[in-house]
């Protein structure tokens, strides 16, 4: 990554204008012209190494609940349980993970019993026991910033 | 008694004095009670939900920003609103938290820095807040999150760790151990991302 593509993600990641056009006030702030910055944020799509572009809401200010979940499935479910992570749409983010709790993952729901309704009909489908599921809900927020930090 | 801080309880207490001076009978202000204590229930429901529009705008955000020169104008069209108005209610979405940020999302991976962990520390509550906050501070750590205990799983202290190669990790988490006072914690690395999907907060 060049030094000009490190600036360009510093300002797509901080500081997104809520603008009509957005990306002709970027280009103003980096004092390049705007063909050259749609050039470079289209290589940064097509490589991957911007993910999407997107709002990172707070999904409890939203009115929505939300949780960490963990379950210690055996080695030979583990794709079975990856596939039925994939049914639901409450679920955003899942893991492999080493250790006795071997599948974490996020669920985003309506409220906390959806959220228990969820765990429950995920453990009976798995015939997994109470001791085997983990529902650890944010107490507590110390820090939330995920954004990459270009300049090193 | 909890109801007593909503405001719309205000009447109640009127009756309740005006009944306790014995011109209203009981019922009556019993009857009242019960139809306040449900308007209170439903303001309260409706505290942290969306307007028609909000929810609109949500059923379409949550897909992510179109990448286009106008991706705003874009996205209002989608709604069926104008991009001022968009653009109103996504500035008062970061006004009061609701939206973090918007913009890109890096993948840490095709930076160079995929060799995060997820490590969950045992502190306890006595030293959680300390800590945190001493965690908090590391550049290295994107998420620090206070979360319950289990029976089988003492670990409360939830920190996302960054680095570009395991060495780096290994030096992360032996600074951090030092800092915590603790080298009881757990390195939850990752062996496969099974699944990651934006949130669908519509369906």
């Amino acid at each position: 990554m060049d030094d000009l593509e490190r600036r360009i993600l510093t300002e797509l990641q901080d500081d997104f204008p809520l603008s009509e056009r957005p990306y002709d006030i970027i280009a103003d702030r980096l004092a390049i012209d705007v063909d050259t910055l749609w050039q470079r944020v289209e290589a940064l799509l097509g490589s991957g190494v911007i993910r999407r572009l997107g709002a990172s809401l707070d999904s409890r200010k939203l009115g929505y609940s939300s949780t960490l979940a963990a379950i210690c499935v055996p080695e030979p479910k583990v794709d079975e349980a990856s596939e039925l992570l994939n049914d639901y749409v409450e679920v955003t983010h899942s893991y492999l993970r080493e250790g006795r709790f071997n599948i974490w993952f996020t669920i985003i729901a309506a409220n906390t019993d959806e959220i228990d309704r969820i765990l429950s009909e995920i453990a009976a489908k798995l015939d997994l026991g109470l001791e085997d599921v983990l529902n650890a809900p944010v107490e507590r927020l110390f820090k939330l910033d995920a954004r990459f930090k270009a300049g090193g | 008694m909890k109801m007593l801080i909503c405001p719309t309880k205000m009447p109640i207490i009127w009756f309740q004095a005006l009944a306790s001076f014995g011109r209203f009978n009981y019922n009556v202000s019993l009857l009242e009670m019960s139809w306040t204590l449900i308007v209170c229930v439903i303001l309260k429901n409706e505290k942290g939900n969306m307007t028609d529009i909000e929810r609109r705008i949500l059923a379409v955000i949550q897909r992510g920003l179109p990448v286009t020169e106008s991706p705003y104008r874009d996205m209002a069209r989608e709604v069926g609103i104008d991009s001022s108005e968009l653009l109103e209610v996504l500035g008062s979405w970061k006004e009061s938290g609701k939206m973090r940020r918007i913009g890109a999302i890096v993948n840490h991976f095709r930076v160079g820095m995929g060799s995060g962990a997820m490590v969950a520390w045992r502190i306890g509550p006595e030293r959680i807040e300390e800590v945190g906050k001493r965690m908090a501070a590391f550049g290295c750590v994107s998420h620090a999150y206070q979360r319950p205990t289990a029976a089988n799983w003492p670990y409360d202290l939830y920190t996302m760790v960054h680095a570009s190669d395991g060495e780096e990790l290994q030096r992360n988490l032996k600074e951090m151990s030092a800092s915590a006072g603790t080298d009881d914690y757990k390195a939850l690395l990752t062996r496969r991302e099974l699944k990651k999907v934006p949130p669908t907060y519509v369906k």
